[in-house]
Order: structure tokens, then sequence, then C-alpha cells
């Protein structure tokens, strides 16, 4: 009886120096947080205020709607501005500029190799650009480099203006990107413009429409031929389809922030509020179930699954 | 905005501008200097110091701006007398008669100067010389954002300098 009662006070002893030992890990962790400006817990001053935009840097925006939308690192979310409520900033990659959108054509201005200044306005004139961002060093972008030798053959439609861009001379070496482009070629040497039109690497391609001072599209490609067939259907799209006249009414506020208000208040009306599991998937079964054979069979369901909707097919495809 | 600097030159861009500040490769015993073009439409690679090869692909809404440099021998010539750049055009400055090469329903002018020590010339082209009265005011835009910096010695072309 004795040996018992001192095994299970020895047990209690150790249980209690390892609640202990969780509790100090805790407390360090919630520590460091704050000290990195998430601000959990901080029990005093205005959460968001301080933890967003006094030490992240970030913006926020309060909307007439009762919301407060928060910007950070180019990913958006609502938090219902419930008193007590403690936000934990979520940042993922670059941070948006305010006055930027995902379709926005800026003036791309930089240097030439040699050292001149030159600045190519992509909007505002009636013609289709096509800006190839490649670097000096990747081995995709050497085809590309050697096919633009020959400009006469790249078969691109007529009335498109090809323009180049590298990194600048901070990041490129200026002699070897003279040495690739051919004499007729426009290269730009611009960093920012890369920050501009959002590239993720090179080889990437983006065509302006200049008409509506949008891009119309933008990816990646293996060769010059894939780019060219689609710069052909996409001049095709803005001729026959009039995509510029749809593309004034996404510049007359159908983009930006104003879509991604849209996009909130079409979220809130279908039950979808700030913090809904479904906005943030944990797995591609989230995104791609793979019960969708049985989803197919099930028409009642598949109305309300994009994948089966044609054009979100489409969409998905394109 | 975006902002070309090179040469001791530097243009803001108003809005639908693009340009380019170069100098052109020296040939034998040429000395060249600097070149700005600027253009409301989209420029082809190579264009003539005064827009041969750009001109003629003017709408009647577009503008094009030449700013050229001559040799510090201009310096202090009647030609060049005038201190300053231009900075405030008006449509009575444009004329069809002032064009370097004539092109029906078009305008030009033209002024030389110097601005920081150093001899200019500004040319400008309207395509549409009916339409001044609104395209005017673009250049006048372009010229206020116009700046030129003196030339320090050492990157004059032509100059002794050290490597």
């Amino acid at each position: 009886m004795v040996a018992l009662v001192i095994i299970l006070t020895v047990v209690v002893l150790l249980l209690t120096v390892l609640v202990a030992g969780l509790l100090r890990s805790h407390a360090d962790i919630l520590k460091a947080l704050h000290e990195l400006g998430v601000g959990v817990g901080d029990p005093v001053g205005d959460p968001v205020g301080e933890a967003v935009g006094g030490q992240n840097g970030d913006h926020r925006h309060d909307h007439s709607d009762g919301q407060v939308h928060r910007r950070t690192g180019g990913r958006r979310h609502s938090t219902q501005s419930a008193p007590n409520s403690t936000p934990v900033p979520f940042t993922m990659g670059p941070q948006l500029p305010g006055e930027r959108n995902a379709t926005s054509a800026p003036t791309i201005a930089g240097v030439t190799p040699s050292g001149d200044a030159l600045a190519i306005a992509v909007s505002g004139n009636d013609q289709l650009t096509l800006v190839a961002f490649l670097s000096s060093g990747c081995t995709t972008c050497a085809g590309f480099w050697e096919a633009f030798q020959t400009p006469d053959q790249l078969g691109l439609p007529d009335g498109i203006r090809l323009v180049v861009v590298t990194k600048g001379p901070e990041m490129e070496i200026a002699g070897e990107v003279q040495a690739k482009a051919h004499s007729r070629l426009q290269v730009v040497m611009s960093t920012d413009a890369w920050g501009d039109y959002e590239v993720p690497g090179s080889p990437f391609f983006v065509l302006v429409d200049g008409k509506a001072g949008r891009r119309i599209g933008e990816g990646v490609a293996n060769h010059f031929s894939q780019v060219t067939e689609l710069v052909r259907r996409a001049q095709v799209d803005v001729q026959a389809f009039g995509i510029g006249s749809r593309s004034r009414a996404f510049a007359g506020g159908l983009d930006g922030p104003e879509r991604e208000s849209a996009n909130d208040r079409e979220l809130m009306a279908a039950g979808i509020l700030p913090g809904d599991p479904s906005l943030y998937p944990a797995s591609l079964d989230d995104i791609f179930p793979s019960n969708i054979d049985n989803i197919s069979a099930d028409p009642s369901r598949a109305r309300t699954t994009p994948l089966q909707d044609p054009q979100a097919a489409q969409r998905s495809a394109g | 905005m975006a902002t070309l600097r090179a040469h001791g030159i530097e243009a803001r861009l108003p809005d639908a501008f693009e340009g380019r500040i170069f100098i052109r490769p020296r040939v034998a015993n040429e000395v060249p200097f600097p070149v700005a073009h600027f253009a409301t439409f989209a420029l082809p690679g190579q264009v003539a110091d005064f827009g041969g090869g750009a001109v003629t692909l003017m709408g009647p809404n577009d503008v094009f701006a030449v700013l050229f440099e001559y040799g510090p021998e201009s310096i202090g010539t009647r030609l060049f007398a005038r201190q300053g750049m231009p900075r405030a055009l008006g449509v009575d400055d444009f004329r069809p008669n002032l064009l370097r090469r004539g092109l029906g329903g078009q305008s030009g002018t033209q002024w030389f100067f110097t601005e920081s020590g150093r001899p200019f010339t500004f040319y400008a082209v309207l395509g549409s010389h009916a339409r001044r009265g609104a395209l005017v005011p673009h250049v006048n835009s372009l010229l206020s954002n116009l700046s030129v910096n003196p030339q320090p010695l050492s990157v004059v072309p032509g100059a002794s300098a050290w490597n």
C-alpha cells in the first residue's frame, strides 16, 4: 500500500513537471509570435492596427459593409469586426501595390543593353504587344533568343509588336543580353517591369491589348511557334468577339479592388462568410473531389459542380 | 509615370508617351551626341534623328518630339542664344511649313536653345494641324517633364577623360 502511494506520488510529481514545462514552452511561443508582430494574445491596444498596419506595413481597408478587409501579401482576408476578435495576418507572396490590378499594363521603362534609356507604352494604342520576359542565362530562353535573330521569320500575325524584357543591369549582364539581341529587336532591361507584370520566371510571355490597355493573355511556352499560335488566336478573339469592348468594361471598374469587393458580396450572399472552411482547402481533394465520377452521375449535384459547367471546364482547360 | 534617364537627360513621361534617350554609334570621325525621341505611338526600332521612319506612322491624334543635342562648339553662337528650354508652346507656334518633311495634314515647330550649358534643339510634330488645339497641351506636358543636367566633362563624347 505504501509502495503504491509512493509510486502515485512520483507519477503526479512527474506530470506536474511535464505540464509546467508545456506551459512554459507555450508562453515562450506566444512571446516569440508577439515579438514577430503577429500579436496573438496581445491583450492591449488595437490588435489589427498594431499587428497589421503598424508593424507589417500591410494595407487595411474599412468598408461600409461592416467588414475589415486586409490585404496581406497579395492575399485578402476578411474578418468580422467583432470587438473581441484577434486577427492573425497571413503573408504569402509579394505584396500588391494598391494601384495595381491583375490585368494592368503599365509602360515598360528601363535601359537598353547599350546603356540608353527606353520606355515602351503598351497601352493607349491600337495594336497588340507581345512582351517576352527572358533572361540571358536560362536554357529554355536560348531557343527564343535564337528565334528572335530573324524577326521576319517568327510568323507573328501582322500588327503585333514584339518587345523583349530582361531584368535590369543590376541583375543581368548587359553585354550578355546585347550579344543575344538582334539589332532590330527592342530589348528593355527593367527589373521593375518584372514586378509590374508579376512575372514568375523566364521565359514568360504577356500579350497586351493596347486599345483596352490591359493584359489579355499570359503564360509560358517552350517554342515560339506555340506563342505564335496563342497570339493568333487572341488576335482573332479581339477582332471577332470584341474583347476590346469587354476589356473597357473591366477597365471601367469591374477589375481590381472593385472586383474583389464584388466577389466578397457574392460569397456572403451565398452564405460563405469569412473564415468558412471552404475558403481554405487543406488538400487537393478539397479542390478536386476524388468522387467526381459519382458527382457527374448525380445530375442534381452536377449542376453545382463548377467542373461540370462547360464554360468553367473550358476556362480550367485554358 | 515612367521615367527615362540617360546621358544627362531625364524625362517623366506623360500618359500614352513612350520614348528613348540614346547616342548613336560613332562612325569614322563623327562625334555623336544624345538624342531623345518621344511619341504617343509605337516607335519603330530604327528612327532617324528627326523622325524619319516614324512621322509617316503618325495618326491624327499623335505627337512626336525630338530633343537633339549639338556639340559644344555650338555654345555661344547666335542660333543657341536662347537660354532655357521652351516650356509652354502655343498653337500658333506650330505650322505646316516648319516640318522637316512635309506630310499632308501635319505641322511642326522647332526651337534652338542652351540648357544647363548644353546646346539643343527641340522639334515636335503634330499628327494633325487641324487638331493642334487638342495636341499642343500634350507637347507642353512633355516639355514640363523634361530636364537636362550639366553633362560631366568625363562623359562628353570625344572629350579626354580618365578611364
